[in-house]
């Protein structure tokens, strides 16, 4: 006989409200976690997009990319020496559409690789958040330092660079635009990847992404929204599944008079804890993957399953410890006590 | 002949510094088949000697004895065993679980007891006994729409369902009207004797105790008096 299942059935308000409860702040926690990542997408999802690799800056940078320099001839030698490894350069810009409306932009240019998206001399590839300002394909776009016109050839998804959406250009178009010749940056994916190169320093993807101006603080200020959530969350699960069932002593001290094994009522504690915990979750997975969906084009949302399924977890991790430690109550009852309460 | 045997049993209680001993070395033997009445005043110890002897706790000396079994030496999972298929109990509530049907809370009382009967086999026993308690038009209705006496009636089945060799029930009345409580001490007095259950039964109901075979008259605890009812009643009169 299964007593979880048949209690549930028989208390059907009193589960539904614990579970809406589960449900509510699953959906909160994924929900803000999803926002704090669609920021983090789009202040560095050109990078965090990128195959795992080492990147490489002039030492004498001083860990800032935009004051790094890599000379032609150590370019040429590592784009030789390792295989697919890509020079590129990243600079804040702007550009005037055909009505002379300035829109900022992040300039990203490469030699040429499959990593970034390479595009002919003239021609620009743009982040699609510039379609829903008014951008087409065959747009011409200039900008007063280019002597000639942009022509919008495409879109591409998730192509943001602090917060700004990156617009891929032809190197010697780069080159004309910033008046230099040297690109900033060397990336080579990790299985070709040498520790250190004289010269440059190297930094993995996460230690890149640091050293983009304001990533760093503003990461951390959305983890720590998202794991306080978690953390609160985690608790008020805990605290709702000991207390339903630490207020059942009475019921299982009765249980345990009557010769119930312990075990048998551990069982169904989990039962229950896990009956409510899936189902919440699942609904709340449902939902925040749908809104990843539906989500407005212009928020920034972005909440991965391997997120979601993380979360879960911890929360499932959670319920059930505060089930277990209501359980060991449980195992300390004596019937005894439970008949000398009175009926339940 | 003795089912069951208490020897010397004592309980103390000890809050703080103070020892309080509620049993001091009681002696009680249990015949089968039998229906022995525990009376006495309220704090004579009778409560505590008969969930002594149904193993809901331990002494804290002496020697509990049933069938080959000495439950004074046994750990918590070996009296739990006994107690799930040996033993049946009434309290003084019917103390039913709240989410199961009538049907179902004797259901799980022969799930409980492993029984190796079929389900169908379970659900005919079920039935029986629904039908000795006068219950079986109500097997599919909760706790919470049942009345005192038909709750206390459950109670009573769920603690024979699966032929135990003792009942224990302390002061199983105590929560009925005089009507109610004759009605329950009728059907705990013709069960008992049609399925031969030795019981052992607390009450400080005077009215309760010519449904007894034999009185034990507790105070202070100990022991004060032993005798057979009928001969006492004749006697009295």
């Amino acid at each position: 006989m299964n007593l979880a299942l048949k209690e549930i059935k028989k208390n059907k308000v009193k589960f539904l409200i614990l579970g809406s409860i589960v449900f509510l702040v699953s959906l909160l926690t994924f929900i803000i976690s999803g926002l704090a990542n669609g920021l983090s997408q789009d202040n560095a999802s050109l990078i965090k997009d990128l195959p795992e690799g080492q990147f490489y800056m002039n030492a004498e940078a001083e860990e800032t990319y935009n004051l790094s320099r890599i000379n032609s001839s150590m370019q040429e030698e590592l784009i030789n020496d390792y295989k697919d490894a890509t020079a590129f350069s990243i600079q804040m810009g702007f550009l005037n559409d055909q009505h002379d409306k300035q829109q900022s932009v992040v300039f990203v240019t490469s030699t040429g690789s499959e990593i970034f998206k390479d595009v002919k001399a003239g021609e620009i590839l743009l982040d699609r958040s510039m379609e829903d300002k008014g951008v087409k394909i065959g747009d011409r776009l200039t900008n007063p330092q280019f002597s000639g016109e942009f022509i919008v050839k495409g879109f591409v998804d998730q192509s943001k660079f602090s917060h700004a959406a990156v617009a891929f250009i032809n190197i010697e178009n780069y080159k004309e635009l910033y008046r230099v010749d040297e690109m900033q940056l060397v990336f080579i994916p990790k299985e070709n990847a040498p520790q250190e190169i004289t010269g440059l320093q190297s930094f993995s993807k996460q230690e890149f992404l640091k050293t983009i101006p304001s990533y760093n603080a503003e990461q951390m200020t959305l983890t720590m929204i998202v794991w306080f959530l978690v953390v609160i969350s985690g608790m008020l699960f805990a605290i709702f599944f000991y207390m339903m069932n630490v207020q059942k002593i009475g019921l299982y001290g009765i249980l345990k008079a009557i010769g119930l094994k312990t075990s048998r009522l551990f069982t169904m504690m989990w039962t229950q804890m896990m009956f409510i915990t899936l189902t919440s979750l699942a609904l709340s997975i449902a939902i925040s993957q749908s809104f990843n969906m539906v989500a407005p084009e212009g928020m920034p949302f972005h909440l991965s399953i391997e997120t979601t399924l993380i979360l879960s977890g911890v929360f499932f991790v959670i319920g059930f410890i505060g089930t277990t430690i209501a359980s060991l109550q449980i195992k300390k009852i004596e019937p005894l006590q439970a008949i000398q309460q009175g009926e339940m | 002949m003795s089912l069951f045997t208490m020897n010397k049993v004592r309980k103390t209680f000890t809050n703080g510094d103070m020892k309080e001993e509620i049993l001091k070395g009681v002696n009680l033997s249990l015949r089968e088949g039998e229906i022995t009445a525990l009376v006495g005043a309220s704090g004579s110890g009778k409560s505590t000697l008969l969930t002594i002897a149904a193993g809901l706790q331990s002494a804290s000396d002496g020697q509990v004895l049933f069938q080959e079994n000495n439950l004074s030496t046994m750990n918590q999972e070996q009296i739990r065993e006994i107690r799930s298929k040996k033993f049946g109990f009434i309290f003084q509530f019917a103390h039913l679980v709240p989410f199961l049907t009538v049907e179902e809370q004797l259901m799980l009382m022969l799930d409980v007891s492993e029984t190796k009967l079929k389900k169908d086999e379970q659900k005919r026993e079920v039935e029986i006994i629904l039908q000795l308690v006068g219950m079986d038009h109500r097997k599919q209705a909760y706790p919470s729409s049942l009345s005192g006496g038909e709750k206390q009636r459950v109670a009573i089945a769920r603690a024979i369902i699966h032929k135990p060799k003792v009942l224990f029930a302390d002061e199983p009345t105590a929560s009925l009207d005089s009507k109610r409580s004759k009605d329950i001490m009728d059907l705990i007095r013709d069960i008992t004797k049609t399925l031969n259950i030795t019981t052992l039964i607390v009450t400080h109901d005077e009215e309760m105790l010519s449904y007894a075979d034999h009185i034990i008259k507790m105070s202070d605890g100990l022991i004060m008096q032993e005798a057979g009812l009928n001969y006492e009643l004749k006697e009295n009169a």
